[in-house]
């Protein structure tokens, strides 16, 4: 009875802590992380020039911004596809164009104490690695967003363009034709053949799915025979039946 | 070669884990609404008489052009959060708005066909006042902003600064307000408190200060508040202690005339401070004389200012809004007054006569359970006969808008409430009749073959029914027309689908508007207005009853908590149709510090809540007998836990039988050093199907489900980049041991974390390479599993191992969470909100802590990844391709009844529903399955072997002949 008693009381407990879990606390959100310690308050501006080759400015603009840093700071773009980002403290900053219809590369603006800026090719591996990019930005539309996968269709072309298709076909086609070319009763180009059959058959240790049917269907008799006469043990096999 | 292979096998591995959109699915599964946020501005765009735009600026800082015909948006601009993005003032001219945000730091101008930036200037720092556009000789050139030491004015073509000048005297004087009347001159006005009014005059051409005059006004504080410029550059002033209207002459300048309210009749009602509106219809020309003076909340007056004498045109009471507007030559007041309890008519009035217009009436139905109505934004136009049209848009206090057409039909509706969801849950539809019946033939125990059997027969029997009721619906719609066939979803037909694909959402937002919206159609099913929910509530919503238990009505819990008091009310309703429930919450008197909902039920199948006070008592909803008496036998194995952020304390107590509490244990993270921005535990529906993974070897890894596991993140308080930290704490809430503490240095937040499984993922930013990482954190218990058929944290002797790997991210984002399914087989996907508007699905995959730098025989046969240091966003992975989600805030993820299926619902600006299928679509035929390609080969392969059964038989005859 106490066995019984326990186990429920446990579950419970598990449950217990599955409450607790989702306790209530209101303090979701941290506070913004983006306290400026400079206290000398020089303000700079990030300026530049997307373009989409082959589209109107007109087309696009609406819907595109400027991300500085994420959404640390937002610009927007003017009617001619330049832009501006305004009070940005001097430091390190990745400036990327954003619409959801084509893809901009980022790109690394890095702004002295000063208020010198530099351009450089955004990489996060090898942060401090410089390739120069033009200073005002000059942003190049790499072409529109692929966000689809291409549906998997069916045509006969592709089925029998399919490798597995092929390999199956070739032999096939192989097995039918050679015996209508050649002589197989000829010794002498049965001797050849069993040579370059070696020559495919690396592995003699391998078992073989024909001398396996061969051991099937001949019984214990057939148990003596060596690997490399696999296409020879076959026929008398099928010469007995 | 080696490396070309490891490439292959990478290419091979991605091949397998991409999942994707396809085209034609478009809009199939997914659907996304775009919000703006409460509007502050709005101006309709009169260039055109058949113009469709009304501008709006919003409280989010959001700035957008709607459709007026439909509601739609023509595009939008989102600015940055916060007071930095903030819009102070909207002017309007015609194909050019101007702005002025972030205080009065930027003036930009957009154009407002193209929805793109003509210009953006600069401007001085100082608190902005007030804004005006200038207007000479009847064409308008010029913006005027006036701060609190300056004013500029700029030229509207190209923001270029005209002139600046420094305001004088301006440490005593507060200038408020700037005004033009189009004829070369600016007025600026002051005030000393309580002394007198300061009017400056300035010049267009050069800013020249032409007057300078002070008037003595010892009742005045505030101008835009209690002040209007009506007519020939008339100040008109009204004082609430005298009751009087003071006006005074801009250009004379001489004394402020009084004219008491009692002289012209008029009474004020008492606490109310009066109000004026003026109307300017054209910045290059003088206001209208005529104005609105509000005397009581539901009263408004139509004055004329004639030759210094004030006329009263018309006396509306009861009158809840007025509003003017223009079109042509034309100005109209549109005057909204109550009709009864559920409807409001608006009537349109001669500006100049205050008489009533013919066939104007306009009736506007309240919403019960929506707002009262804030304010009307009138669009009138000239009909064919020259008589005035209008359409009205009314704004309620729940931040909806109304567009409505004469008489009173309304073209669209946009709950802007929307913009702001804080909170929300995705409950499941109720069965419909014939499904009930099949169920309760499961639930029912067996009593005989026989009846057993009828049972089953009669069900088959209302099954085939409902499937020719069906059958002949669609026949039906079958002959009629495409157009009027109408799939309308409404709360009568909800039922559960096949698959519990269809699910009723219940969000909350931060205006206290609850809404129920179906998750296949995106329809507003339900709404309801909380009206006395406090500014900085903080919300929960908690599911007490599901729709499990018919005739028991499903039931959700919403706990509004004033963030300032901790003062908690409860609203109970049922989630299906948004009505409050029968049921009364107890009154809380005291601030709740902790809620808790418990998987134990009372005998009405309602989950019960705890909630804790300050006291650290605790008390349970719903209080039945039952429910106290399962809670003492149950209460030494109920704990929970509370944060105190600003002391850094996270304690951990215990239930008494008597409903007290025990503290139990306390980890004080000493707040000098750093703060505890969030703690995550685990989410309570989820499912974890296998308890470890098989390794390469054929032992199995097991992981450490600890269901009482929270994840703490700690940030330093020094935010030095190279002394700033950022702290994971991972505390068993039960008995307060510390499992793990990983500290990332040179890192600060802000931190996203998902905690599920045996695995904590979390997102920084790394201070010393100035990029995102994530870090992912694994616990194992080791090869073999304690105690495999319950968790105890109280008995779990050996500490877990723990894997931890960090990877580079190339963004930046804005929340995280996990894929959920209903039985947890699926392998998960992280689905990360980045600023771009892009929902990226993240195979749990590349961020696990096993990923072998060398890749060996095993590590293959286990399927691992090698490890790459950077995580690549592939637009191929965003499972709301170009419906970008503004400003996402929260992603909501919830099983289905599809294994292989995840509804997830992101929100922020915009909302946005579609499913997820993380290990593609496993347990149903995919939607491009070819049914002919599969039948055609049946039958061929049927026929053929018939054939050769027919030929085959033909040879064996032959053989037999021979």
């Amino acid at each position: 009875m106490s066995q019984r008693g326990s186990v429920p009381l446990l579950w419970l407990f598990i449950q217990a802590g599955l409450v607790l879990v989702s306790c209530f606390t209101d303090m979701e959100t941290g506070p913004g992380a983006g306290v400026s310690t400079q206290p000398n308050g020089d303000k700079f501006k990030i300026e530049g020039r997307a373009i989409v080759p082959g589209v109107k400015t007109q087309d696009w603009v609406s819907t595109a911004r400027v991300l500085v840093e994420g959404e640390e700071y937002v610009g927007f773009l003017r009617t001619d596809g330049s832009f501006a980002v305004n009070d940005i403290p001097s430091g390190s900053y990745v400036v990327e164009v954003v619409t959801p219809t084509y893809r901009f590369e980022p790109v690394r603006v890095d702004i002295t104490s000063k208020g010198k800026m530099r351009a450089r090719l955004v990489n996060y591996i090898k942060t401090s690695e410089v390739i120069r990019q033009p200073y005002p930005l000059q942003i190049r539309a790499s072409g529109p967003h692929s966000y689809f996968m291409k549906r998997e269709t069916w045509g006969w072309t592709d089925f029998l363009m399919n490798p597995m298709v092929m390999m199956m076909v070739l032999p096939l086609l192989i097995i039918v034709l050679l015996p209508k070319v050649v002589n197989t009763n000829d010794p002498e180009m049965r001797k050849e053949m069993e040579q370059s059959m070696n020559m495919l058959n690396p592995n003699p240790e391998l078992p073989d799915v024909s001398e396996l049917m061969t051991k099937l269907f001949s019984g214990s008799k057939g148990s003596s025979k060596t690997a490399s006469s696999s296409s020879k043990g076959s026929r008398p096999a099928a010469k007995r039946r | 070669m080696a490396k070309l292979i490891l490439l292959l096998l990478k290419l091979c591995i991605l091949f397998f884990v991409v999942h994707a959109v396809f085209e034609d699915q478009v809009g199939k599964f997914d659907w996304r609404q775009q919000y703006v946020g409460k509007v502050r501005f709005s101006h309709f765009d009169t260039q055109l008489q058949s113009s469709k735009k009304v501008l709006v600026a919003t409280e989010s800082n959001v700035f957008a052009a709607l459709n007026s015909r439909t509601g739609e948006l023509f595009w939008r601009h989102v600015d940055k959060t916060g007071p930095e993005g903030n819009i102070d003032a909207l002017l309007h001219h015609a194909q050019d708005a101007v702005l002025v945000v972030g205080n009065g730091r930027m003036l930009r101008s957009w154009d407002i066909n193209v929805g793109g930036l003509n210009w953006e200037m600069l401007l001085d720092t100082g608190s902005f006042r007030s804004a005006c556009l200038v207007g000479q000789q009847g064409t308008v050139k010029h913006v005027a902003v006036l701060k609190k030491t300056v004013i500029s004015v700029h030229y509207l073509s190209n923001g270029h600064q005209k002139w600046v000048e420094n305001l004088p005297e301006g440490e005593t004087v507060d200038y408020q307000t700037v005004y033009s009347g189009g004829n070369g001159q600016v007025f600026v006005l002051g005030i000393v408190p309580h002394s007198h009014i300061t009017i400056v005059v300035y010049s267009m051409e050069d800013g020249e200060i032409i007057k300078q005059v002070s008037v003595e006004a010892p009742w005045l504080s505030n101008i835009p508040a209690s002040c209007a410029v009506v007519g020939q550059g008339m100040l008109m002033c009204v004082d609430s202690t005298t009751m009087s209207l003071n006006t005074l002459d801009l250009h004379q300048q001489l004394q402020m005339t009084q004219i008491p309210l009692q002289s012209l009749g008029l009474e004020v009602d008492p606490d109310f401070h009066p109000s004026l509106v003026s109307h300017q219809p054209n910045p290059a020309q003088k206001p209208l004389s005529e104005f609105f003076l509000q005397l009581g909340p539901e009263r408004y007056l139509l004055l004329q200012l004639n030759n210094g004498q004030i006329v009263t045109l018309r006396d509306f009471k009861p009158a809840l809004l007025a509003s003017f507007a223009t079109t042509g030559e034309k100005t109209v007041a549109a005057v909204m007054s109550p009709k009864n309890k559920t409807a409001c008519s608006i009537n349109l009035y001669s500006a100049d006569t205050g008489r009533r217009l013919l066939d104007t009436t306009l009736i506007f139905t309240v919403d019960p359970n929506g707002g009262k109505p804030e304010r009307l934004h009138v669009q009138a136009f000239l009909k064919k006969d020259d008589s005035v049209g209008y359409r009205v848009m009314v704004q309620t206090e729940d931040h909806a808008l109304t567009f409505i057409q004469q008489p009173g039909r309304v073209m669209w509706t946009r709950e802007e409430a929307l913009s702001d969801v804080v909170t929300m849950e995705m409950v499941d539809l109720p069965l419909t009749g014939t499904q009930a019946e099949l169920e309760g033939e499961f639930g029912k125990k067996a009593d005989g073959l026989l009846s057993m059997v009828l049972k089953r027969l009669s069900s088959q029997l209302i099954m085939l029914q409902a499937w020719i009721a069906h059958l002949w619906k669609l026949f039906y719609e079958a002959r009629k027309p495409r157009s009027q066939v109408k799939n309308e979803v409404s709360i009568e037909n909800l039922s559960r689908d096949e698959f519990n694909l269809q699910k009723m959402m219940v969000m909350v937002t931060s205006s206290g508007k609850l809404f129920g919206i179906d998750s296949k159609t995106g329809g507003i099913l339900w709404k309801h207005y909380l009206n006395n929910v406090p500014k900085n509530a903080a919300f929960k919503l908690m599911v007490q009853r599901t729709t499990a238990h018919f005739p028991h009505p499903p039931q959700c819990t919403l706990l509004i908590k004033d963030r300032d008091t901790g003062l908690a009310t409860l609203h109970v309703f049922n989630p299906m149709f948004g009505r409050k429930s029968q049921v009364t919450p107890p009154a809380l008197p005291q601030p709740i510090l902790q809620s808790l909902l418990l998987p134990l039920m009372d005998q009405d199948y309602a989950k019960v809540l705890l909630l804790v006070d300050d006291q650290y008592k605790v008390s349970a909803f719903p209080s039945t007998k039952n429910v106290l008496q399962q809670l003492q036998e149950t209460a030494s194995s109920i704990f929970f836990f509370l944060v105190d952020s600003s002391q850094g304390r996270l304690s951990g107590y215990r239930l008494r039988t008597d409903l007290s509490t025990e503290q139990v244990w306390e980890v004080v993270v000493p707040t000098e050093v750093q703060k505890i921005v969030s703690v995550k535990g685990k989410r309570p529906n989820e499912h974890v199907h296998s308890q470890g993974r098989v390794m390469g070897d054929r032992s199995v890894l097991y992981k450490y489900l600890n269901p009482n596991l929270l994840a703490v993140v700690t940030e330093s308080t020094d935010v030095h980049q190279e002394r700033s930290f950022i702290g994971i704490l991972l505390i068993d809430g039960v008995t307060g041991r510390i499992i793990h503490e990983a500290v990332q240095r040179k890192a600060r937040g802000p931190v996203h974390v998902v905690h599920s499984e045996n695995w904590v993922v979390y997102e920084y930013w790394s201070t010393k390479s100035r990029r995102n990482e994530f870090s992912v954190i694994e616990l194992y218990e080791g090869m073999e599993l304690y105690n495999s058929t319950v968790f105890s944290s109280l008995d779990r002797p050996h500490a877990p191992q723990v894997l931890q790997q960090s990877y580079i991210f190339p963004s930046s984002i804005s929340t995280m969470e996990a894929t959920l399914t209903e039985k947890g087989i699926t392998s998960r996907h992280l689905l990360i909100g980045l600023p771009s508007g892009g929902i990226l699905s993240l195979p749990k995959m590349f961020l696990d802590p096993r990923r072998p730098e060398i890749i060996s025989e095993q590590s293959r046969e286990e399927n691992l990844i090698p490890y790459a240091p950077e995580l690549i966003i592939r637009t191929e992975w965003f499972i709301n391709y170009n419906q970008t989600v503004g400003r996402v805030r929260g992603i909501h993820t919830a099983p289905s009844g599809l294994e292989s299926t995840c509804l997830v619902v992101a929100y922020g600006l915009d909302i946005y529903q579609t499913r997820v299928y993380p290990s593609k679509q496993f347990d149903v035929l995919k939607d491009d399955y070819d049914y002919m390609l599969i039948s055609s080969v049946l039958f061929a392969l049927f026929f053929a072997t018939m054939i050769s059964k027919r030929l085959a038989e033909v040879k064996l005859l032959n053989r037999a002949w021979r």
